[in-house]
């Protein structure tokens, strides 16, 4: 058998420091980095649970939780990059030009 | 008093001729207004022609009329079967007899204003007035119904307005011909009122129906119609107290003095009341003897007085009208229609001598004028005449028509008679004071003092002569043109009265079926009213030549006072203007005031409470509509400031309401 609270307990932990990560990092990158946490944490929980009901298509899911962060870290390095060179920062405040 | 005879009524032929009669005129008015600027001297003989043409026709009907046969000729004007408004035209004595009078008379003076009004730029303007003027006469007298008379008697009365006020940039003129139209409606209206009151009777508006009518109303209702058309007559005939417009008149050119205001329209009015006599009651005829003999006497004073020749003579035509009214008064028709022939003559005969006078001299004023006979020898003669034969001297025509009435008045009172005496003194007199002052005597017209005397005789008959100044400032004798036509209503104005002497068996009766036949002079008459015509002269040459007081000395300021009041004419136009005009003018002045105040401030408060309502409208639109307006925008705007704060920017707190979000949503709709 699995030990389903334990499991949890590591995906739920993961979760909350991407939670936390993204209320507080500063840094873009860093923040990207809180959404992979989540992502993952999100995935975790998927294939454990998967593994409790036998359920396979949790694992397919799993890799499009995989597949879908890649792209999306792809589309947010390249926002940050794009913020980097005409901003030339790459703190998360500092880009408050929407404010309105 | 008597009325005339009610005989069966005479054959009645249709005579399509009498269509002629006042057609000729009306188409030489039509045709002169028409081309009247070409046609220039062309008009007035146009004129001459169509009156010549008419009178012919007139004469031609004689020997039928004479036959005592009545033509006629008749046509259904409003409704062919009511017989109501068969409309026509017809002759009998009566109508005859004014027909001879108007058309003859009418062309000798347009004969006489060729020359007259040879210098006047609106020459053919007066020869149109003149013929539509005759045409409406003539068609009066021969109208059989009230409808075409009452017609025919405005369409007089407007001719007598345009005539009088021909010279209308003359203010005088045109005031005098207001006045005459003015005051003559006063009695049309009197008229119209009888006439209404006939129509509503059957065959009460036909003329030869009239006995039949008096004799079916009741005598209250005949009474009110026949003063109601005296009232009518009254006015046209210019008695008291509707004689004001009369010597105003004068303003017009002389020619229509003598035609229209002492021959032909002012004796239309008696004309009428000869006509309708049937409906005169008792009591009616009362008040028309009344009137008259005011007329007659209060005329005749006032004549005595006025220095302008014109004036006299009007007040001279109101006298004479006055004695006519009052002959009908009396129930003498015979005796006033052939007063009024007579009188048609001589008057004509006065005023075309004045206007002759009048034409050489240029002078009106009887101060300035005098010891005319020796410059105007034809003229003088001719004036002569008529005043002889307006005094009633035997053998002249007045004479005749004069002792007609007297003797009327004497088969019906005494005192009337002597009054009637008293008035032919001043008769004579008056017209005679004229004579002297203006024909005898020394020269006071200043030309003649100090010119040579021209040779008497007239000129040739050059058209257009006018020759009168053309000889260095001389008076002169007027041209042949007006002397001839002078001439021959001279012989006119003395033989006419031969007609209806006794030697030639009273034609003039005869035609108007008069009974009552005088088979000779009566004596005793004759001698009062040749007395009387004495007194009248002798009186004119003391008094007026000889400038010799006859009053004692006692009566004296009395004389004087009364004599002031007769020539300002009793004060009657100053009264009529205090106590009718000015009150009238002040209520409608009054009611101009209400007008502007009341009805046009109602206007304008309807316009202002228009205004008004716009305005409160505006400020509710100000106040109300625009705040919510603003309101429902300042909402959304301060919606959107609030939401706007939500929009900081950073991606962390976009970040935290996500979360934030999901939490609760978790916990809200957990199962």
């Amino acid at each position: 058998m699995i030990p389903v609270q334990p499991l949890l307990l590591l995906s739920h932990a993961l979760f909350s420091l991407g939670v936390y990560g993204i209320l507080t990092r500063r840094n873009a990158v860093g923040l990207l980095l809180a959404v992979e946490l989540i992502l993952n944490a999100a995935a975790l929980n998927f294939v454990l649970f998967g593994r409790v009901f036998a359920h396979v298509q949790a694992q397919a899911f799993a890799l499009f939780i995989i597949a879908l962060a890649a792209c999306e870290a792809v589309v947010g390095l390249a926002i940050v990059l794009s913020l980097s060179r005409y901003a030339k920062t790459v703190l998360a405040d500092h880009a408050d030009a929407l404010k309105g | 008093m008597s009325h005339p005879a009610m005989i069966a009524a005479p054959p009645t032929l249709t005579a399509p001729e009498l269509l002629l009669i006042p057609g000729l005129p009306l188409a030489a008015f039509a045709a002169i207004l028409l081309s009247g600027r070409l046609a220039g001297r062309a008009a007035a003989w146009l004129a001459v022609a169509a009156l010549a043409g008419a009178c012919g026709v007139s004469l031609g009907l004689g020997p039928a009329v004479f036959g005592g046969s009545r033509l006629s000729i008749g046509w259904a004007w409003l409704s062919a079967a009511d017989p109501r408004w068969a409309v026509g035209l017809a002759v009998d004595g009566l109508s005859w007899i004014m027909l001879l009078v108007v058309t003859a008379i009418g062309t000798m003076i347009a004969c006489y204003s060729i020359g007259y009004m040879h210098d006047d730029k609106h020459f053919p303007r007066f020869f149109a007035y003149l013929s539509l003027f005759c045409a409406s006469m003539l068609g009066l007298v021969l109208a059989d119904h009230f409808l075409l008379l009452y017609a025919c008697w405005e369409l007089v009365g407007l001719c007598s307005y345009l005539l009088i006020s021909f010279w209308f940039e003359k203010p005088a003129a045109a005031a005098a011909g207001r006045k005459a139209f003015l005051t003559t409606r006063i009695g049309d209206t009197g008229l119209l009122l009888g006439i209404l009151l006939l129509a509503g009777v059957p065959g009460g508006l036909v003329f030869s129906q009239l006995p039949e009518v008096a004799r079916r109303l009741p005598e209250s209702t005949v009474t009110l119609i026949s003063l109601l058309i005296f009232l009518g007559a009254a006015g046209k005939s210019a008695q008291v107290p509707l004689h004001v417009w009369l010597p105003d008149a004068m303003e017009g050119p002389t020619p229509v003095s003598a035609l229209i205001h002492a021959a032909t329209m002012v004796a239309a009015g008696v004309y009428l009341v000869a006509r309708t006599l049937p409906l005169f009651t008792p009591d009616s005829l009362q008040v028309v003897l009344a009137v008259g003999l005011t007329t007659h006497l209060l005329a005749g004073t006032v004549a005595l007085t006025q220095t302008d020749i014109k004036r006299v003579l009007a007040y001279s035509t109101l006298s004479q009208l006055g004695l006519m009214m009052a002959a009908l008064g009396i129930g003498a028709r015979s005796a006033a229609v052939f007063h009024l022939v007579t009188h048609a003559c001589f008057k004509a005969v006065l005023f075309l001598a004045a206007g002759s006078v009048i034409h050489a001299t240029h002078e009106q004023d009887l101060s300035r004028l005098g010891g005319l006979r020796r410059a105007m020898p034809w003229t003088a003669a001719l004036f002569l005449l008529a005043s002889l034969s307006m005094g009633g001297t035997f053998l002249l025509s007045g004479f005749w028509s004069k002792d007609a009435i007297l003797l009327a008045a004497a088969a019906s009172s005494p005192w009337l008679l002597w009054v009637l005496l008293l008035g032919a003194a001043m008769t004579a007199g008056y017209i005679f004071r004229l004579y002297l002052l203006c024909f005898e005597g020394e020269p006071r017209h200043h030309e003649e003092r100090h010119a040579h005397v021209r040779p008497p005789g007239p000129h040739p008959a050059m058209a257009g002569a006018g020759g009168l100044e053309a000889h260095g400032g001389r008076t002169g004798e007027s041209p042949a043109i007006m002397v001839l036509p002078m001439a021959v209503l001279g012989i006119g104005a003395a033989l006419v009265g031969l007609v209806e002497s006794p030697w030639l068996g009273h034609p003039f009766l005869r035609l108007l079926n008069d009974p009552h036949v005088h088979e000779h002079i009566d004596a005793g008459v004759a001698v009062l009213s040749t007395g009387s015509l004495a007194v009248g002269i002798w009186l004119a040459w003391v008094v007026g030549v000889r400038r010799r007081k006859v009053l004692p000395e006692a009566l004296r300021p009395l004389g004087r006072r009364l004599y002031q009041l007769a020539a300002n004419t009793y004060y009657v136009d100053e009264c009529y203007g205090r106590f009718i005009i000015r009150p009238f003018l002040s209520v409608a002045e009054r009611l101009f005031a209400f007008d502007q105040r009341v009805i046009d401030a109602a206007v304008n408060g309807v316009g202002r409470l228009g205004t008004t309502i716009g305005a409160l409208k505006e400020r509710f639109d100000q106040l109300v509509v625009d705040r919510l307006v603003n309101a429902t925008a300042e909402t959304a705007r301060g919606l959107g400031l609030f939401l706007r704060r939500l929009q900081t920017g950073v991606v962390h707190q976009y970040l935290l309401v996500v979360i934030v979000a999901v939490v609760v949503l978790s916990l809200a709709l957990r199962r």
